[in-house]
């Protein structure tokens, strides 16, 4: 239905577009004629000069090219051969005209019978499976390449199909739906041009849903997804799915050619190099790229687990640890962990690590360069920091390089001294200049960039010792911006021009971090890199390091970001500028801070190391504060600050003061000159304001140090009392104060306390004042659930002394409860126990393998070890425990020794008994062999006994003719006790082989004479069989003779050839035998019958 | 919210068996805490012991989710696999089957892998067997069910399909409703 709905919309559609086109065709047509015959006129003269015959006028088919004889213009208009070619069966030549259709279709098809297939023309490269020969032989495993394969699949398919049409619809409808479910799985928009399907007989309705199932590769998800909610099984939708891919796979064997396998096999226990590189990673061994990679990881996917970010991160880390040194690592290692989230942070952190290298203006740079007019306004370089961060984060993988790069460098760490040093020098410079180039240079810039414009311009030449102009430097190497460079250059000095209030700056962040961070940097950076988010914070934070590394030039920016709301940008500069002044005059007047704070000043005496401290926490206070306060505090830290801990920086700062403000002076009625009115209203507020914080915070302070006198320091308190003090009938209220919230004691008590002891002893004092400190601490005993108990019950008894809950009552109580809670947790824990247990029982019969006995043997041994006594040795009645030690290990130790050495010890033979040999095996068969030699030419000493011992010891003789002489004692070696030994083994060991060997000669050929040495040398045991041989003689041949005595015994295992009689006898004896055995049968059982 | 009677763990365990075989003693009995499955709302939650009983004190109408659902029992009591088990059962995978880039989407729409979108697969991987579905880089799809043995996914033609599609991530957008 659908399917031919859209074939005819798309029928109509095509024709209207038809028509559309044609008539627009028509139009295109003519216009390109139009041009065509232009350019054509055009190029005509060109083609007459280069001898070019004109043909395209008379462009009729057929027309032959004027001055070529066999080139015809064809029919659409080329030009074309004429051919002449010589017929292989004819003698004649045909004429092939190209322009005329008879030619085409007649002259050339003729031989199609002698074309070569296709098959012969295409050839196979030879290759295995392997990637390269593969593509060689232009199988591409790529997915998105099949397009063309799968059309020329349909193609088969359909050419099948119409073939199958007529045998098996069904079966068609199979393959069709596959084609389309294909086709809609690679390409849905192919599905127009499908081959049509046939009329599908409504049996096949199933088959049809199918079709609809899967033309459409969207609905097909749907359904699916729609299934995967229902209550649909997923094992019955496997199974259906199984069965249609049967019907399907059925169909594709016919088809089936086994392809060349595009996929690999890998082992279970296959690992990708991607988790390769990972581990990679995590050894350190990681390039950049890799580094490269798990950053843009990192970036594309924001949400992934915080497992994988960890990961990352350590790769990171790793990486980075490999590059630098150790604390850059760490301080980085504090960004990430804050940066885990979001990684724009994190790129803001690294522009600021970057600024505290104090190389880094070539950031400011870089966001001049994307912002050209960054540097103009205040207002923009406030959120300039910010834009950095938005605007480098495209280019953060450049940071990423660069950071790399600089980390390399040397770090330029600038002490106070050579701050001060480097101030002197940049004040030297000429101030008149400071004007014109202040008043040519915007005026919208910073009044402070104005000032050091000169001083920048001038330093740049001579030293390098500044962190700017070695950023200068470097900038100059990169100077492809003509303009904006200068202005970076400009920019960067300009601060330090500005040190007089930047020194300020630096001299109070340096005193806020004198104790911790002026020694080591990496502090100030961690700091920094805390709180990244906050602008304001950004502002606090980066205070120090600017104080620290290159405090001067970066001051502006901190102007800059002070001065975030562009409303607020000309009364900041106009009360800078006046202020400033002020301050001088302040400061040299006296301090009209340390007179509001009078409290403090007559503490600074005695607390002197703590003022500075409160002083910079105020600081702190103040920098976290809005940026406008800050910029409004600054004067009045100073001026406070300045007299109690820098006396002598005060002077400086004094004659600095006085050289800079002239100069600000000059400038600011220059650039403020129409906002004046307002400035000062402005400042007016602002200052009301600044007092106004004063105030409130001199109350704090106030208030401070009268807590930290009451709870902290006892010991400060002055010993005597003095009546109507403030600070006692502070601490007393106070105390009353905490009691009634505390209400832990009732207040009569410590009233009456307090009045026992204002009239007491000063030894029952101190003890009050030491009970007084003990009765508002946190009691222990009444904390948790039991102390709730214990309050209770105190409450009930009153504030009797005698019934005063102390921490032993707890005990009791909270170890019931504990047990309470113990029993729960354990009837929890029991029950997960038993639940695990249950569940493992269930993997295991679900796995059919048995694992459970590692798992129950954890549990039970935990079971089983409460019930295991331990044993104690100090206590007496665990020596029933211990096994008792003997001394017998040890004897049998020695003893075992001893046994050992006997056993080694060969045993002692006594020499007395031992088997002469008078020969060798040698000689025995040197004899055979004489003997089968001589064949019985040698008569044999069978008889005499007598004679014996010469012939034997005649061989012998011949062989160990030295060793005779010792009488009978023979050996093969040296004549040892132990080779006797050995003699006598070996002797007993080869007996047996001789008379094996023997065995045989009996039977066969063999001299009977080693018979009768053995029954010689034998003498002390003569073998049985031996004495029982008998002894004839005989001739002996080697092939049987009649009547050979060797054959006597043998007549009993052979019968003779024509014996009929045994075979009679034979069967006459069976029948006896089985008669017999019948009968016997027959009487048992006959004996067994009367029995039952 | 309750525990699963033995007969649904049986028939949950064998559904996750398919895909990571004995590995599935792992899932229960766990070194670094106490983790059971709870049944809330016909789903299978994989709980550590402290969220279930942080769980346990909100009523059971309220109670949306918990842990990890693994996946829901039909209303025939089979158990069905939910995506949300990935995370699970993938680094336990005994067979996997990696997918080429360009077949990701297609599976991650909840296709079928076929022969042609095959990248890489598991050896001895037997016919039925539930599989993991990776990314040529190695990351988690979703499951499946082999279609055709290893050695059957040689011989077949391009066309198809190797790995029945069970459950992508694509799920966490198309079923984002359902999906607890």
């Amino acid at each position: 239905m659908w399917r031919s709905s859209h074939g005819k919309m798309s029928k109509e559609t095509y024709r209207k577009f038809l028509h559309i086109s044609t008539s627009g065709l028509a139009q295109e047509r003519e216009e390109a004629k139009a041009k065509k015959e232009k350019s054509r006129t055009g190029n005509t003269s060109l083609l007459e000069k280069m001898g070019v015959v004109d043909f395209h006028v008379k462009a009729v088919p057929g027309t032959e090219v004027p001055g070529h004889k066999n080139w015809v213009v064809s029919k659409f208009g080329r030009v074309l051969p004429v051919l002449h070619l010589k017929n292989q069966h004819k003698r004649n030549i045909i004429k092939y005209d190209p322009s005329k259709y008879c030619h085409n279709l007649k002259k050339i098809g003729e031989d199609f019978t002698n074309a070569t297939p296709i098959s012969n023309l295409t050839w196979e490269l030879e290759g295995g499976n392997d990637p390269m020969s593969k593509k060689r032989r232009g199988e591409f495993s790529d997915f998105h390449s099949p397009p063309k394969k799968m059309i020329t699949v349909r193609k088969d398919e359909s050419s099948t199909a119409s073939l199958a049409v007529r045998l098996r619809p069904s079966r068609v409808m199979e393959s069709l739906s596959s084609t389309q479910q294909q086709a809609a799985q690679k390409t849905p928009c192919d599905l127009i041009t499908l081959p049509k399907s046939p009329q599908v007989p409504d049996s096949e309705s199933q088959k049809l849903k199918h079709v609809f199932f899967q033309t459409s590769g969207l609905e097909t998800t749907r359904n699916r997804n729609n299934l995967s909610d229902d209550d649909i099984d997923s094992e019955d939708e496997l199974r259906l799915m199984i069965a249609r891919e049967e019907k399907e796979r059925a169909i594709w064997s016919s088809v089936n050619k086994s392809e060349d396998d595009h996929f690999e096999v890998v082992r279970d226990d296959f690992k990708s190099d991607v988790h390769k590189l990972h581990s990679l990673s995590g050894l350190g061994i990681k390039n950049n790229v890799s580094c490269l990679d798990s950053e843009d990881v990192l970036r594309n996917d924001s949400d992934c687990d915080s497992g994988d970010t960890d990961e990352i991160i350590a790769m990171k880390k790793n990486v980075r640890k490999v590059k630098n040194s150790t604390e850059f690592s760490q301080m980085e290692k504090s960004i990430h962990k804050k940066s885990l989230k979001n990684r724009k942070n994190h790129e803001p952190s690294d522009d600021r690590i970057k600024v505290h290298k104090g190389k880094t203006n070539i950031e400011l740079a870089i966001s001049q360069e994307v912002k050209p007019l960054g540097c103009k306004s205040p207002s923009d370089f406030s959120s300039s920091e910010n834009a950095d961060s938005i605007s480098e984060s495209p280019e953060s993988e450049d940071d990423e390089e660069y950071n790399a790069m600089m980390r390399n460098c040397a770090r330029v760490n600038l002490t106070l001294g050579d701050l001060e040093q480097l101030a002197g020098s940049d004040l030297e410079a000429p101030k008149e200049d400071t004007e014109s180039d202040g008043q040519e240079t915007t005026t919208k810039c910073d009044r402070a960039s104005k000032s050091c414009r000169t001083p920048c311009s001038l330093h740049t030449g001579r030293q390098c010792i500044h962190p700017g102009e070695i950023v200068a430097s470097l900038l100059k190497e990169d100077n492809t911006h003509g303009k904006q460079k200068p202005k970076a250059n400009n920019l960067k000095p300009k601060f330090q021009a500005f040190k007089g209030i930047g020194c300020l700056y630096g001299k109070e962040s340096v005193k806020k971090s004198m104790k911790e961070i002026v020694a080591s940097n990496n502090n100030t950076k961690d700091q920094n890199c805390l709180k990244p988010e906050d602008p304001g914070g950004i502002f606090m934070e980066l205070g120090p390091p600017y104080a620290n590394g290159s405090s001067g030039e970066l001051t502006p920016f901190q102007h800059a970001k002070a001065a975030n709301d562009p409303t607020h940008i000309q009364p900041q500069k106009s009360q800078d500028h006046k202020v400033v002044s002020p301050n001088s005059s302040e400061e040299r007047s006296g301090n009209p801070v340390s007179s509001l704070l009078p409290l403090t000043g007559k503490k600074s005496l005695s607390l002197g190391a703590k003022t500075p401290k409160i002083g910079s926490e105020e600081d702190c206070c103040h920098r976290t504060a809005k940026t406008g306060e800050g910029s409004r505090k600054r004067p009045d830290l100073s001026s406070r600050t300045a007299p109690e801990t820098w006396p002598e920086a005060a002077s400086r700062r004094d004659t600095q003061g006085s050289k800079t403000d002239p100069a600000l002076s000059v400038k600011s009625p220059s650039s403020v000159n129409a906002k004046d009115k307002h400035a000062e209203d402005n400042q007016k507020r602002l200052a009301a304001l600044a007092a106004r914080q004063q105030a409130r915070e001199a109350q704090k302070q106030l208030v401070h140090d009268a807590l930290a006198n009451v709870d902290g320091h006892p010991e400060d308190k002055p010993t005597h009392i003095i009546f109507g003090s403030d600070s006692d009938s502070e601490t007393e209220e106070a105390s009353t104060q905490e009691q009634s919230h505390l209400g832990m004691e009732p207040v009569k008590e410590s009233v009456g306390r307090a009045s026992g002891k204002l009239f007491d002893s000063s030894d029952d004092e101190e003890s009050g004042s030491e009970d007084d400190s003990n009765r508002f601490r946190i009691k222990p005993q009444f904390e948790g659930r039991a102390g709730q108990k214990l309050m209770h019950l105190q409450s009930h008894f009153g504030t009797d002394d005698r019934f005063r809950m102390d921490s032993r009552f707890l005990e009791s109580d909270s170890e019931e409860e504990q047990e309470e809670i113990n029993e729960k947790k354990t009837a929890e824990e029991e029950e997960l126990a038993a639940e695990k247990l249950k569940a493992l029982n269930v993997v295991q019969s679900v796995l059919h393998i048995n694992f459970s006995n590692s798992v129950s043997k954890g549990s039970g041994a935990a079971k089983k070890f409460k019930d295991i006594i331990r044993y104690d040795p100090t206590r007496h009645d665990h020596a029933t425990y211990e096994r008792k030690r003997d001394d017998k290990p040890k004897e049998s130790k020695a003893k075992r020794k001893k046994k050992r050495e006997e056993t080694e010890k060969l045993p002692e033979v006594s020499k007395e008994m031992y088997y002469n040999i008078a020969t060798d095996l040698k000689d025995i068969f040197q004899t055979t062999k004489d003997a089968s030699a001589k064949e019985d030419a040698v008569p044999w000493n069978e008889d005499c006994g007598g004679e014996k011992p010469e012939e034997v010891h005649d061989p012998a003789a011949l062989t160990t003719g030295a060793e005779q002489p010792g009488g009978f004692t023979f050996s093969f070696f040296d004549a040892d006790s132990k080779d006797v030994k050995e003699e006598t083994y070996s002797v007993e060991t080869l007996k047996p082989g001789k008379i094996a060997w023997q065995g045989a000669p009996r039977f066969q050929d063999s001299s009977s004479e080693e018979d009768n040495v053995t029954e010689e040398t034998d003498e002390t045991k003569p073998s049985p069989g031996e004495v029982s041989l008998p002894e004839k003689e005989t001739t002996r041949f080697f092939f049987f003779s009649k009547n050979d005595e060797r054959l006597h015994g043998s007549a009993l295992f052979w019968r003779g050839v024509g014996s009929n009689i045994s075979s009679s006898s034979w069967e006459a004896r069976t029948n006896n035998l089985r008669m017999d055995c019948q009968k016997k049968h027959k009487d048992a059982k006959r004996r067994v019958k009367p029995k039952s | 919210m309750r525990p699963l009677t033995e007969e649904e763990t049986r028939v949950m365990f064998e559904k996750i068996a398919k895909y990571i075989g004995e590995n599935l003693q792992l899932l229960v009995d766990r070194p670094d805490g106490t983790y059971c499955f709870r049944l809330h709302n016909d789903r299978v939650y994989y709980v550590s012991e402290k969220i279930m009983k942080l769980a346990a004190n909100i009523s059971g109408d309220k109670l949306v989710s918990l842990g990890t659902c693994f996946g829901k029992f039909t209303k025939t009591h089979k158990f069905r696999l939910h995506i949300t088990a990935l995370d699970y059962l993938a680094p336990y995978a005994k067979y996997k089957v990696w997918i080429k880039p360009g077949a990701e989407q297609s599976f991650l729409y909840g296709n079928h892998v076929l022969k042609s979108g095959l990248g890489r697969i598991t050896e001895n991987t037997s016919q039925y067997q539930g599989v993991v579905v990776y990314s040529m880089a190695d990351i988690p799809l979703g499951f499946g069910v082999a279609a055709k043995s290893t050695q059957d996914c040689r011989k077949v033609d391009p066309m198809a399909i190797v790995v029945f599609h069970q459950a992508d991530i694509g799920e966490y957008v198309r079923h984002e409703e359902t999906l607890t």
